[in-house]
């Protein structure tokens, strides 16, 4: 019955109970959300780090390391290939080709990796070919010849992106969500062409008004937005005589990732298209990209394949990825942290709620004692009263936290406002939380060890109660 | 056959700057059946005797002896759990639980005790009989009058079959009806099941009706009369 009797116990008074149940759901839902705001992020790091940047592995040349030099092919190539194949854990490679080049258009030009890929093989290690732009070409489903897919960035560096709000980009504009009093207030600067991000900003500035940017000028940019597709870029690079090399690619797709750093940097071609340009003629390679099965450690697989190629550096995605790795592998302290953060806060309120209790009943207590409930079911009944005064909050905090998380990871939280500097460490502005079933009983954990902690300072006033003094109270 | 022998007891409160002797060298015996009133003025020690008594207050001296167990041998933790097996309590404003029904406030009591789920249920509804309550038994103290609470109070103090009940002051907060059918319950479990009981009270009513009057006039026991029943 001390259970019973506790439960009974913290609906004496309602509305201060009520006060402190809403100020623990109020916590919990805050804590869950937190943490399914960072799973969902660190998650989808880890997601794009080793899909589209890193893969689980990376073999190269131990010289490449040290000088990205043309020369540092993978020794042994078809040993290490052979080992793959025939490796359980493995389920994809891709072999590439890197140089590192000068790309120039007839307007700007700007320094990269031309990555050489097969493009099957690819497609089975890096999601790329699923980050591309929409309406802004393919990642290599062309017939055009010598085709190359680069960044979005890149375009912008080569300025074979520009903005213009041409009467087909109002039109569509007008069939979205976005006001036509909204849209009419762009005539002004309908049909000219903006040839950076920053000019458009700035046209856009002079039409609308901060809050109408704010929440529509990401959709009329994207809108606006045009590349010069089948554009020729130049490409410069030293082959493998230590001579300047140059080979003219069009550009059949632009592609962006939550990774401003990757986009800069990395161009795709098909490997047939460069090989031979830059003196390679034995299908060398300098970089083989490996995904393992989900449940293969990286870490060990590294370790066996240096075990067996003395002459290779081969590097997990932990390695590669060292921020990703690191936020997933301390992402459950983090949780708990913040949890246990929100609720030693909360645990004031529930020390006090619980001592008023205690106030208000100590007539009561006195009696309970003068007939024979001893301390030790005194502290149980005032322990249990606590537990489960910070439970039921906790109970429909999680609830409300799990519905708020369920809700989010399907529309996505859009960080792009301040997202430039999160895609310029690789982490994506648009964030989807999740959450684990594991963290809600790692909550319900902690909510009972607040229970239990902030039920000492009240039951120790309890317990210091004499039952003839206790009686005589009023 | 002696229920409760008290020996030279006094209690003594050190105040600032007095001393007030609360009880004075009291020797008394109480025998099983006895249905007691202990009378006395306010300040006369009525309170303080039963609370020794009653193993809520300790004696400055002298002894009580309850059944064959010296209260004074008893550490604070044994006699918790004396109180709970030997002595029932009646408080003169019920004090009863209020969360819980008449039903739950007596059963409680015995599971305290640790007696099976079985016999609880089965007591608490003969106890509630007897108290003339067996209706009420979902009822909440706050669906209760004054008189049906304290008579929940009294089938309370029954539930853990004590050697014996003090009711202080029971009948204070009472009206007229009830007092008297509280005292007719009472009188009637006194008589039929022998169990006894010690008031302390200043209700004439509990006077009358009581076969053992105890006169206490500044802590000492000026008069002790046995009615012939």
């Amino acid at each position: 019955m001390i259970w019973s009797l506790s439960w009974k116990n913290i609906w004496r008074n309602k509305k201060r109970s009520f006060i402190v149940i809403s100020a623990v759901t109020l916590g919990v839902v805050a804590g869950v959300f937190t943490a399914g705001l960072m799973k969902g992020w660190v998650d989808q790091r880890v997601e794009a780090a080793i899909y589209t940047e890193v893969s689980h592995i990376k073999i190269r040349n131990q010289d490449y390391l040290l000088n990205e030099e043309i020369k540092y092919t993978i020794p042994d190539q078809e040993k290490v290939v052979a080992e793959l194949k025939n490796n359980p854990d493995v389920v994809a490679f891709s072999n590439r080709l890197k140089l590192t080049a000068m790309a120039a258009s007839s307007r700007g030009n700007t320094a990269l990796m031309l990555v050489g890929i097969d493009l099957n093989d690819e497609k089975k290690v890096s999601n790329v070919f699923e980050k591309m732009v929409p309406n802004a070409g393919t990642f290599f489903e062309t017939d055009m010849g010598n085709p190359v897919v680069i960044s979005d960035r890149t375009a912008e560096a080569l300025r074979i992106k520009s903005y213009e709000l041409s009467a087909e980009v109002l039109d569509s504009l007008a069939q979205s969500d976005i006001p036509k009093s909204v849209i009419s207030k762009l005539e002004p600067i309908a049909g000219k062409k903006f040839i950076t991000e920053k000019l458009f900003k700035k046209g856009l500035n002079t039409v609308l008004s901060k809050s109408e940017i704010n929440k529509y000028g990401g959709a009329i940019r994207s809108a606006a937005t045009h590349y010069r597709l089948r554009s020729k870029i130049v490409f410069t690079f030293t082959g493998t005589d230590g001579e300047m090399r140059y080979q003219t690619l069009k550009v059949c797709g632009i592609y962006k990732t939550t990774n401003a750093m990757f986009d800069q940097m990395n161009a795709f071609v098909l490997k047939n298209d460069i090989a031979p340009v830059a003196g390679f003629t034995s299908g060398e390679n300098h970089e083989i990209g490996v995904i393992l099965k989900e449940d293969v450690n990286a870490r060990h697989f590294r370790d066996e394949m240096k075990g067996k190629f003395s002459g290779l550096n081969v590097m997990s995605w932990q390695d590669l990825a060292p921020d990703a790795s690191m936020s997933s592998e301390y992402m459950n302290i983090y949780y708990y942290i913040i949890m246990g953060f929100i609720l030693f806060a909360l645990a004031f309120g529930i020390i006090n709620t619980m001592l008023m209790a205690i106030l208000e009943r100590t007539k009561e207590l006195g009696m309970l004692m003068a007939i024979g409930m001893n301390k030790k079911r005194v502290f149980r009944m005032i322990m249990l009263e606590t537990i489960f005064l910070t439970m039921v909050g906790a109970i429909v905090g999680m609830i409300l936290g799990y519905f708020v998380i369920l809700i989010t990871s399907h529309t996505g939280l859009d960080f792009s406002s301040v997202g430039e500097g999160f895609e310029a460490m690789g982490w994506s502005a648009m964030v989807y939380p999740e959450i684990e079933l594991q963290f809600f009983i790692g909550v319900t954990i902690l909510v009972i060890i607040t229970g239990i902690l902030s039920s000492i300072i009240p039951a120790r006033k309890a317990l210091s109660l004499k039952p003839i003094e206790a009686i005589r109270t009023e | 056959m002696k229920v409760i022998e008290i020996k030279n007891l006094t209690k003594i409160y050190n105040g600032s700057s007095v001393q007030v002797t609360a009880v004075d060298n009291v020797d008394l015996v109480i025998e099983e059946g006895e249905f007691t009133a202990i009378v006395g003025p306010s300040g006369s020690g009525k309170t303080t005797l039963l609370n020794m008594i009653g193993g809520l207050d300790s004696p400055t001296s002298g002894e009580i002896v309850v059944g064959n167990t010296n209260l004074a041998t008893l550490n604070s933790k044994q006699l918790v759990d004396f109180r709970l097996h030997n002595i029932g309590f009646v408080f003169q404003a019920y004090n009863l639980i209020p969360v819980l029904t008449a039903g739950e406030n007596i059963s409680f009591i015995m599971e305290m005790q640790g007696k099976p789920k079985k016999m609880i249920a089965e007591r608490t509804i003969e106890i509630l009989k007897e108290v003339g309550l067996a209706d009420r038994e979902k009822s909440r103290p706050n669906q209760l009058s004054g008189g049906q609470q304290q008579r929940v109070a009294v089938a309370r103090a029954l539930a853990s079959k004590p050697k014996f009940i003090i009711a202080d002051e029971p009948t204070a907060n009472l009206d007229t009806k009830s007092t008297e059918n509280l005292l007719d319950i009472m009188e009637e479990l006194n008589r039929r099941e022998n169990i006894t009981f010690i008031f302390s009270t200043h209700d004439q009513r509990v006077v009358n009706k009581a076969r053992r009057i105890i006169v206490l006039e500044d802590g000492k026991i000026v008069k002790d009369e046995q009615k012939n029943v």
